[in-house]
């Protein structure tokens, strides 16, 4: 018995380095329920060109962008209430991907991508 | 009090087991209400269907023209986006099931801006949407509470008929501080048939 519970320890810790090893694709919030204004943000890559926002249907209002490490500031940001919410950013610069709940009471993930 | 020990400790890992199970299963279920929602899966859609251009965004204030782009994936979504071009991969909107491409509404609106997250120091901020044949009219509510008439453009997905709209806002109002707070879409008697409140910064 303690064989097959270190055994089924190993494999879902397998799996879940499986998923995080998935080609440069991070998943840095969620799947999750979202209360209003809440924000969640990736780490700080030059690699990061997509950023999504996907959620459990239409109508919720969400915002995904990027946010460089110097001035902070925003950039491709887009704001909408579409099942998902996307914007790519082609610069080689040090950023994070950076979503945003406008709406509350939703499940959805944001994930980046280089 | 050797068997005690030994029930209580199948006990422990059954329970072990159990918790592992449900938490797998938790997960598969709550993946399985994002349909579609795999980066690599949906990447990979984006790579499919026709791309139609569906408005313009005009070049103003020292920024060059966009295109706002319509695109029915292989995979089932409808994605309306800006960009400089079809062929740019510099892309901002979102993406509805292509069975319900207004999400529910009468009206889909996406902004997109650059810099910020403060109005005044946004350099560019677009609107774009889609709103149903029966919306006439499209107004922007300006967070001073004047309103920004936009133009439609009739636009065909399959045999449904739609309306589309790009705005691009003026650099004199985000200077000033002024940013868009409300998309409202209007009927031919004026009535509000549709409102998405937007912001920027949030």
């Amino acid at each position: 018995m303690k064989k097959l519970g270190a055994g089924l320890i190993a494999v879902v810790v397998a799996l879940t380095l499986a998923a995080a090893a998935l080609a440069g694709t991070t998943t840095y919030a969620g799947p999750q329920q979202w209360s209003q204004n809440q924000g969640a943000g990736s780490s700080f890559s030059s690699g990061w060109k997509y950023n999504y926002f996907f959620k459990n249907g239409s109508g919720y209002d969400a915002t995904v962008t990027f946010i460089d490490n110097v001035s902070y500031s925003w950039h491709a940001t887009v704001r909408n209430t579409s099942s998902t919410t996307y914007t790519y950013w082609f610069v080689s610069n040090v950023k994070r991907g950076y979503c945003r709940a406008n709406s509350a009471y939703f499940w959805g993930s944001c994930a980046v991508v280089n | 009090m050797i068997e005690v020990k030994m029930n209580s400790r199948r006990r422990a890992i059954v329970v072990s087991i159990s918790a592992v199970a449900t938490a797998i299963l938790a997960s598969s279920v709550i993946a399985g209400q994002f349909r579609g929602s795999d980066p690599e899966a949906f990447h990979a859609g984006l790579a499919t269907g026709e791309i139609a251009r569906v408005a313009d965004i005009a070049a103003g204030d020292g920024l060059s023209s966009r295109g706002v782009f319509v695109q029915a994936t292989d995979t089932g979504q409808l994605c309306l986006w800006d960009a400089r071009s079809a062929s740019s991969l510099e892309r901002q909107g979102g993406c509805n099931s292509v069975d319900d491409p207004l999400g529910g509404s009468a009206l889909s609106a996406s902004l997109a801006f650059e810099g910020g997250p403060a109005v005044g120091d946004v350099q560019d901020a677009r609107l774009i949407g889609l709103a149903s044949r029966e919306v006439v009219a499209v107004q922007v509510l300006m967070s001073d509470g004047t309103q920004r008439e936009v133009r439609l453009r009739k636009a065909m997905l399959g045999s449904d008929e739609y309306r589309a709209f790009g705005y691009r806002f003026k650099k004199l109002d985000l200077r000033g501080g002024i940013g868009p707070t409300a998309v409202i879409a209007r009927s031919a008697t004026g009535d509000e048939i549709a409102r998405q409140p937007t912001g920027i910064g949030g």
